[in-house]
């Protein structure tokens, strides 16, 4: 749809918020070919942009890459807000555990800054190699690190944020423990930007680990390595993360063990004892590049699915994906979820995705489609908005984004 | 606009620490309602007798009472949401309870209200040992899901210091804490799924271990720590953790509370994971010693800091050494270790048992409750020391320094009005110091009635409106414990929340 | 307000405990220790409820007359469990004793209460009427009794009752030491001797358990101890002040301080829990009266239960009794006293006695005094559950030291037609000693 801003909403900016590119999947995951993109220098900036389309009836697209697109577009005019210019350390006490940083700033950059007081953020989701911070709080995905760590949403300790009409909210705070109201920054941790923009955000960070151990099995029979990965899930230690990724063709299961020297090698111990079987031992940096690749494996894929299930079942839906030819799949054997990364040589993805929609309901998972070939329609499966699942988050999105300005995606 | 904050044209708490007692006679339900409400639950389960009521006018923060119009205590979801829904299209107010063993006046009912307790709803309804989740009625006691998931390897984490007597529905509504939430996390970490009965008796279930988190808000995550304000959560799904095969416990004895305090920053820095890091000051060392809890600990002693680590077995030893050597460094007295149940319970003595020996040596004790920044202790402390001098008020401070957790306790004579006078201003100055490191008014008691007064030195207008919009869409009518958590519109007076007031219209 | 002079003499009694009531700081640990508000859900059934309700009465919001303070009051079990959990440390034994005596004054109490109370304290009447329970027993009315009455309606209580008496019969495996009579040697030429022990007799023990009392005196003997017989004891007073008649509990506590002291006993051996907790608190009792209460305080000293005698000096290990025992704590040792392992230590002086705690076995058993007659649904929920835990040990017996929770129990196993014997500790060591030979009657050989 086309949206003309230089006029109105150049007079209301600064030069430098207008001309910056994103990435192009993104025009084509939206289906536009207005490239329209604005680049806030503040948070001041992005009200006036919030409080600008609310008048205008243009919605808004927060993104923060904008290299993982959930394929949900806007039928009404719109534009794309960047944070990438939000990009700074606010505030950062090593002592405290604690960092402040803009929206915009990228993981990696803000990594490279913790690893410097030997701190980190242990939140790792797959596919997008570069978030920023907002992105990820946007999208509340912690990876499979948060069988070891807990998930995101519980070490994001505050954040500003403007909500749909241009207001801005200040949330939690700095500190670890704080029941001062109700926790509102709760619902804004994986809530796409349907609500609001985030502006900054404040997470607790933890001491990297004395030792990162990455135990790996390999398996051609992928049911063998699925009982494995439970038996591990089940065990008496907790590993920082259990990933298993399969195709047709066999399987590997990754388990990450960190602590001190001692005490991982004791965690090895125990777990080949529970599981019966004797894992292959990678240390860095030969595990950081399977990790690596692990994480980024699906990354050019054009139809990727995420399957939802209790964790016990796992295995009998690793069993019914893994018979789709063609298929990659990596599963969070802890949590209980599978990313399915499909071929798009699929004869019909409709009514494939309709099949395994039904097949996996049947026992008793649930599917969502996280991306989709621009050309293919299939809103039926993926169009689903968060909010309009229930009255309370569409009461929440009233009461956040009353004009219904936002429009977020994955 | 702001217009969230409904004005209750109640008259003030009456309260302990003012010497006025609630002597007006609450208003009775009408006896149809009574007779609706027995249908319900049963009439032996519906009090209405006003000395009855007597009992539940307070919970574990005394300075509040209120007897409510009538208590019901209802076993099911289905027959919570059948008391709601009846309550509530009469429009009465609901006020939940648990154990009564809240802080801030949580489950204090407001003149027209009705308290439906759960304390009949204790079941644990499900142990899923292969998923680790374990689902349970509110009324569960804390300390009963771990005894119950013992016998799996399995444990609930979050320990509040009630943990043998408060509600895990109580433990929803308050996103409790507890000494071990420094590694493990608060309650909030540990809630995957609720049924809910809303307003009116609607059931939701909300989450759900299994379910697509990303698939919607996280509603779970807002409607704990609620505080009752939002609905009544009928069933809890809950994460369990394995035991841990190890524990080390540390007792350091310092000659001052700041020394302590550097320790605990130390030992966070180098790079350890604590499981527990509490410290007990020197006033509350001399009061434990004198009473019956005395732990043995050195009277002259600044601050005692307990270390806790868990874990392998085989690192422990390692992290306990490290901590200790940290200590030393700090210019701690002594240092002992703790490996066997007996010793540990010995070395953790003076820290549970504080509070009950506080109890003892003063007439009355106001448990505070604030957070800062780990490394603002040392100065905060020092403030607070100085705030309890100008006003010549004893404080002690019992706290968990792991994440910053004070718990100032302030000791008086409820029988000195002027000294009522002087711990109500000297507490509002410790909370105001607390803000101005960069704290908060809260870690985990709440606000709930005595807090909302202070809501204000955290929150601008715009944030108090949007948790109250975010009230409405759970309760639009505001029946569910209304008068907590939010400040009240003050029009008599120009009060500070009467200045926000007029800056947020 | 009814009766303002009286309420005002009432208001005294509890008002004088406000430095007892203050420390209670409402935090609530005591609720889940407390059976009735674990059965019943409401407040008012709970330990910090009824202290609520003392502290409404002590301010005068409540009338000590009213329906509500007196229901609540009187429906405490007094187990006491609430105290060991009690950060504060409030007595609140002692403060339940109080509340009962105002509640009583206020309104009179029901009749079985009175009834008994006047019988027990009062050694003229005590006599006869235990008389009349051992013919009962001895003639197995008591047991048909039981079998045949209905366990509903009006007649719910005798049946109660007679399942009580006829469940104070000895446990049939072992001999009958009632045989044992006159002078005994205790063969403790390899015994060092130890100090002068009385032992208080009891109400109900010197009625209905004579046997036991024996059972102590030899057992005590058999361990090295002089035990003296202290002429002139009375009733301990216990169930009068756990009633509220905390007058002729008081007359009674006077009686026996004046005896014991003057037996010269380092110890005063109790074998009933409820009489130890009770002498134990005499200097409380009696802590206005000046002339009474430093010699209270000394005799409370001097009590013991007989199990911390016996387990200090660590028993003399009998012959082999091949037996499973269950063991149930009594309120009123564990609680009330502390006691927790001593009674435990007695049995296992026992050979091949397999001692099993029972699930919960710090929970009470309902007994509580007459609990089971004035409160039959409650009372029979909580006495219940306890028989289903001890049936759960699969045992031989189940062992307790105190009277009223023998047969309580006693009563439910008797009930439920379940064939555990029902023992104090201190009977399964003496018949342990008996076989062992330790008794050979003088001038036999």
């Amino acid at each position: 749809m086309r949206v003309d801003l230089t006029d109105s909403l150049s007079r209301l900016l600064p030069e430098e918020a207008f001309g910056h590119s994103v990435p192009s999947s993104l025009w084509t995951a939206l289906r536009t070919d207005v490239e329209t993109v604005v680049a806030p220098g503040s948070a001041e900036e992005v009200a006036t942009i919030l409080k600008w389309a609310s008048e205008m009836g243009v919605r808004v697209v927060p993104i923060g890459t904008g290299a993982h697109t959930y394929p949900r577009y806007p039928r009404d005019p719109f534009i794309v807000l960047t944070t990438s210019r939000l990009n700074e350390i606010q505030h950062y006490e090593p002592a405290d555990l604690t960092m402040t940083a803009s929206a915009g700033a990228s993981i990696r950059d803000l990594s490279t800054e913790m690893a410097t007081h030997g701190q980190w953020l242990p939140f790792d989701p797959p596919d997008v190699p570069n978030r920023t911070l907002g992105g990820l709080v946007a999208t509340g995905l912690s990876g499979p690190l948060w069988a070891g760590y807990g998930q995101l949403r519980n070490h994001v300790l505050g954040a500003t944020i403007v909500c749909g009409d241009g207001r801005a909210l200040r949330l939690g705070g700095k500190v670890v423990k704080n029941v001062a109201g109700f926790d509102i920054l709760k619902v804004m941790v994986g809530s796409r930007g349907e609500l609001a923009v985030i502006t900054s955000v404040t997470v607790r960070l933890f001491p990297l680990p004395v030792v990162d151990r990455l135990l790996v099995l390999e398996a051609t029979d992928v049911s063998e390595l699925v009982s494995t990965a439970r038996a591990v899930a089940t065990a008496p230690i907790m590993p920082a993360s259990i990933i298993l990724s399969a195709t047709s063709d066999g399987g590997r299961l990754l388990v990450r063990l960190h602590g001190a020297r001692v005490s991982v090698e004791a965690d090895q111990k125990s777990l080949e004892k529970h599981t019966g079987v004797s894992f292959e031992v990678r240390n860095t940096p030969e595990a950081e590049s399977l990790l690596v690749q692990e994480r980024g494996s699906g990354i050019d894929t054009e139809l990727v699915v995420r399957v939802w299930a209790l964790p016990s079942r796992i295995g009998v839906l690793l069993d019914l994906l893994k018979q789709v030819p063609g298929v990659s799949l990596n599963a969070d054997v802890y949590g209980g979820s599978v990313r399915a990364y499909l071929p798009v040589n699929l004869s019909d993805i409709e009514s494939s995705l309709a099949g395994l929609q039904k097949d996996i309901e049947e026992l008793g998972g649930t599917i969502r489609v996280l991306r989709i070939p621009a050309e293919v329609d299939a809103s039926s499966y993926f169009a689903k908005p968060l909010v309009d699942e229930g009255e309370l988050a569409a009461g929440l999105k009233r009461a956040f984004d009353p004009h219904a300005v936002l429009w977020g995606i994955e | 606009m702001y217009r969230l904050l409904e004005k209750t044209d109640e008259e003030p708490v009456a309260s302990l620490l003012t010497g006025k007692v609630s002597s007006g006679m609450t208003r009775p339900l009408p006896s149809t309602v009574v007779s609706d409400l027995a249908k319900i639950v049963g009439h032996e389960h519906v009090i209405t007798d006003p000395d009855r009521l007597l009992v539940y006018e307070s919970d574990g923060l005394t300075a509040y009472r209120r007897p409510p119009r009538a208590v019901v205590l209802p076993s099911s979801t289905e027959e919570i949401s059948a008391v709601v829904g009846l309550l509530h299209s009469n429009g009465i107010e609901v006020i939940p309870r648990g154990a009564g063993t809240g802080l801030s006046g949580g489950a204090l009912t407001t003149p027209e209200g009705v308290i439906v307790g759960t304390a009949r709803m204790n079941r644990i309804l499900k142990i899923d040992v292969e998923n680790r989740i374990a689902i349970a009625q509110p009324g569960v006691i804390n300390a009963r899901l771990t005894e119950a998931t013992n016998p799996y390897g399995l444990y609930y984490a979050p320990d509040p210091s009630s943990q043998s007597t408060c509600t895990l529905g109580g433990n929803v509504a308050e996103n409790s804490g507890g000494p071990h939430c420094l590694k493990y996390g608060v309650t909030a970490r540990y809630i995957t799924g609720l049924t809910v009965v809303l307003a009116g008796g609607q059931i939701v279930e909300i989450g759900g271990v299994g379910r697509d988190p990303y698939a919607t808000l996280d509603l779970v995550g807002l409607f704990v720590g609620s505080e009752g304000c939002f609905g009544i959560a009928t069933e809890i799904e809950l994460r369990l953790l394995p035991i841990t095969e190890g524990v080390r416990t540390l007792l350091g004895i310092f000659e001052s509370v700041e020394s302590a305090g550097r320790a605990v920053t130390k030992i966070i820095a180098c790079g350890l994971m604590p499981a527990a890091v509490e410290i007990v000051d020197g006033p509350t060392i001399k009061a434990v010693e004198a009473s019956v809890f005395a732990a043995g600990y050195p009277l002259e002693a600044g601050a005692a800091l307990v270390i806790e680590f868990d874990g392998t077995e085989a690192g422990l030893d390692l992290d306990a050494d490290r901590a200790e050597q940290c200590c030393l460094e700090e210019g701690a007295i002594e240092v002992q270790r703790a490996t066997d149940p007996e010793h540990r319970v010995k070395l953790w003595r003076a820290r549970k048992k504080a509070f009950g020996a506080m109890g003892r040596i003063a007439p009355d004790l106001l448990v505070q409750d604030a957070t800062v920044p780990r490394t603002k202790l040392p100065e905060v402390l020092a403030g607070i020391d100085d705030i309890g001098n100008r006003y010549g008020l004893k404080i002690a401070n019992v706290f968990h320094a792991g994440d910053g957790n004070l718990h100032p306790n302030i000791l008086f004579d409820r029988q000195n009005q002027n000294e009522l006078e002087l711990v109500e201003r000297a507490s509002k100055e410790i909370m105001q110091l607390c803000v101005d490191a960069g704290g908060t008014i809260t870690g985990e008691h709440g606000v709930g009635v005595d807090k909302r007064k202070y809501m204000t030195l955290v929150h601008g207008p715009a944030e108090l409106e949007a948790m109250a919009a975010a009230k409405r869409v759970f309760d639009p009518a505001s029946l569910f414990n209304p008068g907590k958590v939010l400040p009240e519109v003050e029009v008599k007076g120009a009060t500070d929340t009467a200045k926000i007031l007029a800056t947020g219209e | 307000m009814t009766g303002a002079p009286v309420y005002e003499a009432l208001g005294q009694a509890l008002d004088a405990q406000q430095e007892r009531l203050l420390p209670c700081v409402h935090c609530g640990f005591c609720l889940p220790a407390c059976p009735t508000y674990n059965r019943l859900g409401n407040e008012a059934d709970s330990p910090r409820g009824r202290l609520h309700l003392m502290q409404a009465v002590v301010e005068g919001r409540l009338e000590p007359s009213s329906e509500a303070f007196r229901t609540h009051i009187d429906r405490c079990l007094g187990c006491r469990a609430c105290e060991p959990v009690c950060p504060s440390g409030v007595e609140y034994g002692t403060l339940l004793e109080l509340a009962r005596e105002t509640a009583a004054k206020a309104a009179p109490q029901g009749l079985p209460t009175r009834v008994l109370l006047k019988v027990l304290g009062n050694r003229a009447l005590r006599s006869p009427f235990f008389f009349i329970g051992r013919l009962l027993r001895g003639t197995r009315l008591a047991a048909l009794g039981a079998t045949v009455l209905p366990s509903y309606g009006p007649l719910r209580a005798g049946r109660l009752v007679l399942a009580m008496l006829a469940s104070t019969t000895r446990w049939q495996p072992m001999a009958s030491g009632d045989a044992i009579s006159g002078n005994t040697d205790s063969g403790s030429d390899d015994v060092s001797r130890r100090s002068r022990v009385a032992v208080l007799l009891g109400c109900v023990q010197e009625g209905l358990f004579t046997r036991i009392n024996s059972a102590t005196v030899r057992v005590l003997e058999a361990n090295g101890y002089e035990v003296v017989l202290v002429e002139g004891q009375d009733c301990c007073g216990a169930l009068h002040a756990h009633g509220g008649d905390l007058e002729r509990a008081r007359m009674l506590a006077r009686t026996n301080i004046r005896v014991f002291e003057a037996s010269g006993a380092e110890f005063i051996a109790v074998n009933a829990a409820g009489c130890g907790a009770a002498m134990k608190d005499y200097g409380t009792l009696l802590e206005g009266d000046p002339d009474f209460v430093q010699r209270a305080e000394e005799v409370a000293l001097a009590v013991r239960d007989v199990s911390e005698i016996l387990a200090s000096s660590g028993p003399r290990i009998g012959a082999s009794i091949p037996c499973k025992i269950a063991y149930d704590h009594p309120c009123h040792l564990l609680h009330a006293q502390g006691v927790e392992h001593a009674p435990i230590t007695v049995l296992e002086a026992v050979p091949d006695a397999e001692v099993h705690i029972v699930t919960d076995a710090e929970e009470c058993c309902g007994g509580a005094g007459i609990y089971g007659i004035t409160h039959p649904e409650l009372g029979g929920l909580i006495g219940g559950d306890k028989v289903a835990a001890v049936r759960a040990c699969l045992a031989d017996a189940v062992a307790t030291p105190n009277p009223g929770c023998m047969m309580q129990i006693g009563a439910g196993l008797r009930l439920e037609a379940s064939n555990e014997g029902v023992i104090h500790p201190v009977e399964l060591l003496d018949e342990s000693y008996q076989r062992a030979g330790f008794y050979r009657v003088r001038g036999a050989e």
